[in-house]
């Protein structure tokens, strides 16, 4: 019997090890992951120079990995017996039952302090009103579904510490009350880590007045289902489908104003779109950039507003789904992206417009480095 | 390469198997000595040559003592082999460590030798050096074929890890050695065993201590800290006899029976028991060519007590250049006098419960020792574990929570219960069909749920994370 019992081990190892070899070797090789967001590794060409540093066996490894069959699959099977374990967290993501939650890393106090004086610095040296707006993360609103005992930190707290260290020429914008009533609906992705056009347009709610418009209430707006398929950023770091996927949501107004141009320089050159809308993402993985497709360092919108109205936004993404209700209030609007630019002022003079918005969330405005380059 | 690597265990590995058996059985040793070379060189491409170099040497030194009837040549062949050997092991591994110790006390500036540890250095020295002395002393037949030789030292299943394989425990089957299926059937579910061991057990326990070996000792809590050097204490112990079952099971598959390495250490009863039981072929190694050579415990009980404080302090520093490896051996050292002054004799009378606890304490506080970076930190650390500023806090509860079912698999697999449960399930008729079907499924499950974890640690999403 045991002797039984040792040949099907032969056989399954052998098998095991032949077949799974086999069938990656015949298996069509794609060169990009849209999953993983990266260029997957080319088969390795042998030199001695790569020998003797390593580079060909290290390439050559990354290369068994990358193409491995069925690599996703393998992944998903393990994500699953972790949660068996009794583990709640792959890659820095929260698994709960609704949603992905990001496990935020604690805030770089002196990163924080080094922004806001370059914030006040600006502001002291402009006759452009100057605003500053953190929005939280998922994290923040729905920390209650964070497993229980695990490390989180209080958004609010970090939004009131970058607040009160503004000077008195620059006004806070809060949206975190807003926003934090409104968890019941949809202001977050429940698989990506941006807010929802829906959050955003709360926040909107509250933060027009501010700037000295009345805003426009949700009943004057269509809302257009563009994708029902959305994946984002915390599904790709777990591969987690036992979330629903979000849908993706456009507003428009019909009777008004309309966008013109929108003009997207991405540090080489310039590309005039007519729309804020880029809808060919919506065939991709990134969804999300539908919203002023990705990331730029310039992008200038104009609008048919018969109005002197302008602003200049300082941001990261979470303001992409935002500044589409922006467009019914300006002429134009000019959105930079600091992590992409050194001197903004080669792309806008601060004094051509009527406000000054920097818009962020709290993770990024918490650790991003760039922001300070606004005072050089 | 590692062998937990889908590099190793879906490219390499098919190939060398399929490459071996159909080779003819004069050509297996230089398929084997080709495979050790490639295998060696991948982790290790330039200093392969002092693994080559140091073999050619003990080779020739055999060769010449088979040769020659001159008691005194024969014994500068062997010092000079032992020169060479453990000029070697000094240079890359102790150099760095002996100036630095040098500039301290002396306030002198020497620069330090800033070069690499070869891998596998400490394990193969101590295999080559094994075969000279055993010459020397006739214990073995010589090896006239450099190739048999070299296939003896660049052995891959066992060349970076152990088991340390002696020449003469491999001597016949490096010259004419079968392979029959059962041998090859075991052999697969012991490399499956390991490589499970090390990649569901030891790699997942081990992310605990990660974390918490990278935090502040100060703001540690009582149960974090015993958390942490738990998970390490099973980390080593999964990563390493996992690494030597799939070196044994490799060995089999290939028609080699190399020596068992650990045998449930954390059931011990006492230290002399827990070294006894891990790290077999190390400890082995050190009575044959130091213990025993010293006169062992012949010689009247000072020297008895010298001879082994000398043996730890150097199996102490066998694992590494720094303090704290010495600290470590010389912790061992003094357990196991304190147990041939008679401490024995009592915890043989104690019940065995508190035996068994009393060893696995100390085992986990010389883990301390071992792994905790720095002096200093190991005081840190000793003092969270045992005058921690809390007793317990959130984190250490989510921590508990988090690894709670690892910790009771850990617990489960470092025992012997298995293996009793499943010798008295297939001695009984009726369920040995079921056990001889179960077996393999289970293997085969275990060897997907690894390839699991290997594909997923280069999992890499490449996110713009925080845009």
């Amino acid at each position: 019997m045991k002797n039984i019992q040792k040949r099907i081990t032969t056989i399954i190892f052998f098998i095991t090890l032949l077949i799974l070899p086999l069938i990656t070797l015949f298996s069509k090789k794609e060169d990009f992951s849209s999953l993983e967001n990266r260029q997957l590794q080319k088969r390795p060409e042998f030199s001695l120079d790569d020998w003797f540093d390593k580079s060909f066996m290290k390439d050559f490894e990354n290369y068994v990995s990358d193409h491995f069959i069925g690599r996703p699959k393998w992944i998903e099977a393990k994500i699953g017996t972790e949660l068996a374990t009794g583990k709640h967290e792959v890659n820095g993501i929260y698994i709960t039952e609704e949603r992905l939650i990001e496990k935020i890393p604690d805030p770089e106090y002196d990163v924080m302090d080094r922004s806001v004086d370059a914030i006040n610095q600006l502001s002291a040296s402009v006759n452009t009103p100057v605003f500053v707006m953190l929005a939280p993360t998922s994290a923040g609103i729905y920390s209650e579904l964070i497993p229980k005992n695990a490390p989180q930190l209080d958004q609010h707290a970090i939004i009131e510490y970058v607040y009160s260290g503004l000077a008195s020429g620059v006004s806070s914008i809060d949206v975190y009350d807003i926003l934090n009533a409104s968890k019941e609906d949809y202001i977050y992705y429940r698989t990506d880590h941006h807010w929802t056009s829906l959050g955003a347009y709360m926040a909107y709610s509250a933060a027009i007045s501010k700037l000295g418009f009345t805003s426009i209430p949700y009943s004057k707006y269509d809302v257009e289902h563009a994708s029902g398929e959305f994946l984002g950023t915390y599904y790709s770091k777990t591969l987690y489908n036992k979330i629903d996927p979000d849908t993706i949501d456009i507003y428009s107004i019909k009777d008004g104003s309309n966008v013109t141009s929108c003009t997207v320089n991405n540090g080489l050159e310039e590309t005039v779109y007519d729309s804020i809308y880029f809808r060919d993402f919506l065939g991709t993985k990134d969804k999300y950039s539908i919203y002023l497709g990705t990331n730029q360092p310039y992008l200038n919108i104009k609008t048919n507003l018969q109005s002197d109205k302008k602003i200049l936004i300082f941001k990261d993404s979470y303001a992409n789904c935002f500044i589409p209700f922006l467009t019914q209030h300006y002429s134009e609007i000019t959105v930079l992206d600091m992590r992409y630019i050194n001197n903004f002022r080669e792309y806008a003079n601060p004094e051509d417009y009527t406000h000054i918005l920097f818009l962020y969330n709290a993770t990024t405005f918490s650790s991003d480095e760039n922001i300070r380059k606004i005072a050089y | 390469m590692v062998f937990s690597s889908l590099t190793f265990l879906y490219f390499f590995l098919p190939v060398v198997l399929i490459v071996y058996m159909a080779a003819s059985k004069k050509l297996k040793n230089l398929i084997l000595l080709i495979a050790g070379l490639i295998f060696y060189a991948w982790g290790e491409p330039v200093y392969i040559w002092v693994m080559i170099a140091s073999s050619l040497v003990d080779y020739a030194a055999g060769l010449y003592m088979s040769k020659s009837d001159k008691q005194s040549s024969r014994r500068l062949a062997l010092v000079i082999s032992m020169v060479v050997d453990l000029g070697f092991l000094f240079v890359f591994k102790y150099s760095g460590f002996v100036v630095n110790v040098i500039n301290t006390c002396f306030k002198t500036s020497i620069t330090e030798p800033d070069l690499p540890l070869p891998i596998g250095i400490s394990f193969y020295t101590f295999q080559s050096m094994s075969y000279t002395i055993d010459i020397y002393l006739k214990k073995v037949k010589v090896q006239k074929n450099f190739i048999n030789y070299l296939t003896y030292v660049s052995l891959f299943p066992q060349l970076v890890a152990g088991p340390i394989v002696r020449y003469d425990e491999v001597a016949e089957e490096i010259d004419d050695r079968k392979i029959n299926a059962d041998n090859v059937g075991e052999g697969a579910g012991l490399f499956i065993k390991g490589l499970a061991k090390k990649v569901l057990l030891a790699n997942n326990i081990g992310m605990l201590w990660t974390q918490i070996k990278a935090m502040d000792y100060s703001e540690l809590s009582v149960l974090s800290a015993w958390l942490g050097i738990l998970a390490f204490t099973f980390q080593i112990y999964f990563d390493f006899s996992g690494y030597s079952d799939m070196a044994r099971g490799l060995g089999k598959i290939f028609g080699f029976n190399f020596p068992v390495n650990f045998d449930h250490p954390y059931q011990s009863k006492s230290i002399s028991e827990f070294w006894r039981r891990w790290h077999i072929t190390l400890g082995s190694w050190f009575r044959t060519y130091v213990y025993i050579p010293l006169g062992g415990n012949r010689n009247g009980k000072a020297k008895t007590y010298r001879n082994l404080a000398i043996v730890w302090l150097l199996t102490g520093f066998w694992h590494g250049a720094s303090f704290n490896f010495i600290l470590w051996g010389a912790f061992y050292g003094i357990l196991i006098i304190i147990e041939r002054l008679g401490f024995s004799k009592v915890l043989e009378k104690l019940p065995a419960a508190v035996s068994t606890a009393y060893t696995f304490f100390m085992v986990v506080l010389g883990w301390v020792l071992f792994d905790v970076d720095s002096m200093t930190d190991v005081i840190h650390y000793l003092k969270a574990m045992f005058a921690g500023n809390v007793l317990c806090d959130s984190l250490a509860l989510y921590q508990l929570g988090s690894y709670a079912v690892m910790f009771i698999l850990c617990i489960f697999a470092s025992t012997d219960c298995w293996s009793k449960i499943t010798e008295k399930i297939s001695a009984k008729k009726p369920l040995q069909g079921v056990y001889s079907i179960s077996v393999p499924v289970v293997q085969l499950l275990l060897l997907l749920l690894s390839t699991c974890y290997l594909v997923d640690a280069t999992y890499n999403p490449f996110l713009y994370f925080r845009f």
